[in-house]
C-alpha cells in the first residue's frame, strides 16, 4: 500500500506539474488572420504539400505536439500556419528577372533545410516565447509567438516567411563567417537611421544585379552582400509587388506594411525602399 | 492498515486518474494531446498518424488548381448598406491582382453612403487589435472613398496617442507599432483625399506625429500623391525633420516597375546620398564553421 500511496503521489505531481507546465507551452490557437485564412482557402489544405514541406524545412514532430502536427489542416495552429507561409513561398512569387530583387529560387534555398550555397543544413522549430519574432542558433531556426498569434500584426504568411529569410541568412551569415554585430546577430542600436536596438546595414542592390538563384553571392564587400532584415525586406517587397495574381490582397498588404516599416526602421544607412503604392487601395 | 485513511485513499486515486489523464494529455508524445489523432480514431477521412509525419483530421478536398480554376472572378459583391460591408472585406481580402479595379468600382459607387462609412469605420474600431490584416483592408476600403466622414476619422485616428508600454521586441513596443501602422494606412487615406485640409493634416504629422513609421507614410503619401514632383519635395522640406530630410529623396519600387525604372531612381539616390553607402563587411574572428557537403532536396509538388 506504501508503494500505491507513493505512485499516487507521483502521478498527482507529475500530472499537476504536467498541466502547470503544458498548458502555456502554445501560442493562441483561437483564430486565424484573415490574411492567413485567405491564403489557406487558395490551397484548402494541401496534403501532397504539409508532406513535402515538412521535410524539406527538416520539421521534427516532436517540437509541434499540441501545435498542429497531427491536426495539419486546422489553420488556427502554429504548424498549419507555418506551412501556410511556406505555401506562399514556394509558389506565391512571379518571378520576374526584370522586376523582382529576387527568385523563389533563393527565398526557397534560404528558407529550407538543405545544406546549400546558402547555409549549412538548417531546420525549423517553435517556440512559445513573445520578445522575439524568430531566432537562429546552432542550426536552427525557432519562430515564436508573435508570428503566429492573430492578435499580432506579424500573424500573417508573408511575415512568417519573411522572418524565415531573416533566420535563415543567419545561418548564410554563419556560412560564410561573417561577423554581424552581437546583438543578437545583429548591430547595437539604436543608431544611425535604425531606431531599435539591433540593427543592419542595407546594401542597396539593382534590380537584376542578382540572377535569380545567385542571392547567397558575395564578394567580401558592401558592393555584393545582404543582411537578414534586408533580404526579409525584399522578400516582403517581393510578396506586396510582384506576386501571383491569385495571392490573396490580404497577404499582399500585410507584406507591404511590414516591409516598410521595417524598411524605416532597421537599417542604420537607411531609410530602405518602399514599396507598393501608397494609393488606399 | 488504518481504516480511516481509506476514504482519502480513493480521493487520491481519484485525483490520481484524473491528474493522470490531464498531465497525460499535455506531456510530449502522450496519445491524448489536444492534437495527436487517435491511430484509431473513426473521423471521417481522418489519415492514419505515422510517427514522425504530420498528419491531418480531416479530408482534404480540392486541389489548389482546381480551387483556383472553380475561383467566380470579377465579382465582388454589394457594397450598398452597413450589413453588406463584413461579405465585402471578406472578399476584398481574398481578391486576386486583376480585380483590384473591379473593388475600387464598387468603393467608389459606395463612396457617398454614410451607413456603409459608418460600417467601415465600426469595423476598424471592432479589429484594429484583433487581426491586423482586416483592419488594413477596412482603413484601405475607407481611405479609397475619400468621403468627409472617413477624413474626420482619420484625423482623430492619427492624431490618437500611442501606447508606451507593451511587449517589446528588439526595443520595440509591439502595440505601439502595431497602432502606428494603422496609422500610417489611414494617413494614405487622408493623402489620397488631396484637399487642403487633408494635406494640412499630413504635414502636420510629417513635422509633429511622434511615430517614424507614421511620419515616412505621410512623406511617402504625400509624394505619391503628388507625383513626386520638385515641386511636392519642396513644400514637404518646410515640414520634414532634419535628421529625416533623405525620406524626401526614398527609393519607391512599384508593382510591375522595370529594373530601367527601379535602378535609375536607386542610383539617383546613391548618387544624391553616398553616406547611406555601407561599411564593408566583417568576418568573424571565430572560427569559421566547416562547410558541409550540399544536399539534395525533392522538388516541390507540382502547383
Amino acid at each position: 500500500m506504501t508503494i500505491i500511496r507513493k505512485f499516487i503521489v507521483s502521478a498527482i505531481a507529475i500530472g499537476t506539474f504536467g498541466v502547470a507546465l503544458e498548458a502555456g507551452a502554445v501560442c493562441n490557437q483561437t483564430a486565424a488572420s484573415q490574411a492567413d485564412t485567405d491564403l489557406w482557402n487558395t490551397h484548402g489544405c494541401w496534403t501532397d504539400f504539409f508532406l513535402w514541406q515538412y521535410v524539406a524545412y527538416d520539421l521534427r514532430g516532436g517540437d509541434w505536439t499540441n501545435r498542429g502536427w497531427n491536426d495539419a489542416c486546422n489553420n488556427v495552429l502554429e504548424y498549419p500556419k507555418h506551412w501556410n507561409a511556406s505555401f506562399l513561398l514556394t509558389y506565391g512569387l512571379l518571378d520576374n528577372n526584370d522586376q523582382s530583387f529576387h527568385g523563389t529560387v533563393d527565398y526557397r534555398a534560404t528558407a529550407e533545410a538543405v545544406s546549400s550555397n546558402f547555409h549549412n543544413a538548417i531546420h525549423d522549430s517553435v517556440g512559445d516565447g513573445t520578445d522575439l519574432f524568430g531566432s537562429y542558433s546552432g542550426g536552427t531556426v525557432t519562430t515564436y509567438c508573435p508570428l503566429y498569434d492573430v492578435t499580432w500584426q506579424n500573424a500573417n504568411p508573408g511575415s512568417r516567411g519573411g522572418d524565415f529569410q531573416h533566420e535563415g541568412w543567419h545561418a548564410w551569415m554563419e556560412k560564410y563567417n561573417f561577423n554581424n554585430g552581437d546583438v543578437g546577430g545583429h548591430r547595437p542600436g539604436p543608431q544611425g537611421a535604425c531606431t531599435i536596438n539591433s540593427c543592419d546595414y542595407f546594401y542597396f542592390h539593382g534590380i537584376s544585379q542578382y540572377v535569380f538563384g545567385d542571392m547567397w553571392q558575395n564578394d567580401g564587400t558592401a558592393n555584393r552582400f545582404h543582411s537578414p532584415n534586408q533580404v526579409q525586406v525584399e522578400y516582403l517587397c517581393d510578396v506586396a509587388d510582384q506576386s501571383q495574381s491569385w495571392i490573396p490582397a490580404s497577404v499582399r498588404m500585410a507584406a507591404q506594411t511590414d516591409a516598410n516599416t521595417r524598411a524605416g526602421q532597421r537599417f542604420i544607412n537607411g531609410p530602405g525602399y518602399t514599396c507598393g503604392s501608397a494609393r488606399p487601395w | 492498515m488504518d481504516t480511516t485513511k481509506r476514504p482519502l485513499r480513493t480521493v487520491l486515486v481519484a485525483i490520481a486518474a484524473l491528474s493522470c489523464g490531464i498531465g497525460c494529455a499535455t506531456l510530449t508524445g502522450c496519445a491524448s494531446s489536444a492534437d495527436d489523432a487517435q491511430p484509431s480514431e473513426s473521423a471521417q477521412g481522418a489519415v492514419a498518424t505515422t510517427p514522425g509525419v504530420p498528419s491531418a483530421r480531416q479530408a482534404t478536398g480540392a486541389s489548389p488548381r482546381e480551387l483556383l480554376v472553380r475561383y467566380q472572378a470579377h465579382s465582388p459583391p454589394q457594397l450598398a448598406s452597413a450589413d453588406q460591408v463584413g461579405r465585402f472585406l471578406d472578399w476584398v481580402g481574398a481578391s486576386h491582382v486583376d480585380e483590384k479595379e473591379d473593388a475600387r468600382r464598387v468603393i467608389v459607387a459606395a463612396a457617398s453612403n454614410q451607413a456603409v462609412v459608418d460600417a467601415l469605420i465600426v469595423e476598424v474600431e471592432r479589429v484594429k487589435a484583433a487581426d491586423h490584416s482586416r483592419a488594413l483592408l477596412a482603413l484601405a476600403i475607407l481611405g479609397e472613398t475619400k468621403n468627409p466622414k472617413a477624413q474626420a476619422f482619420f484625423t482623430a485616428f492619427v492624431r490618437r496617442a500611442l501606447p508606451q508600454q507593451g511587449t517589446v521586441i528588439d526595443g520595440e513596443i509591439m502595440e505601439q507599432t502595431q497602432a502606428a501602422q494603422l496609422q500610417g494606412k489611414a494617413i494614405d487615406g487622408l493623402a489620397y483625399i488631396n484637399s487642403d485640409s487633408a494635406n494640412k493634416v499630413v504635414m502636420d504629422v510629417i513635422a509633429h506625429h511622434p511615430s517614424k513609421i507614421v511620419r515616412a507614410e505621410a512623406i511617402n503619401a504625400y509624394l505619391w500623391n503628388h507625383g513626386d514632383s520638385v515641386e511636392a519635395r519642396k513644400t514637404l522640406s518646410q515640414f520634414v525633420r532634419t535628421d529625416e530630410a533623405i525620406l524626401l529623396d526614398r527609393v519607391r519600387r512599384v508593382t510591375g516597375e522595370s529594373a530601367a525604372s527601379f535602378n535609375a531612381k536607386l542610383a539617383q539616390f546613391l548618387k544624391q546620398h553616398p553616406e547611406v553607402v555601407p561599411p564593408d563587411p566583417e568576418r568573424s574572428k571565430a572560427a569559421a564553421t566547416p562547410a558541409q557537403p550540399q544536399g539534395r532536396s525533392l522538388p516541390p509538388p507540382a502547383l
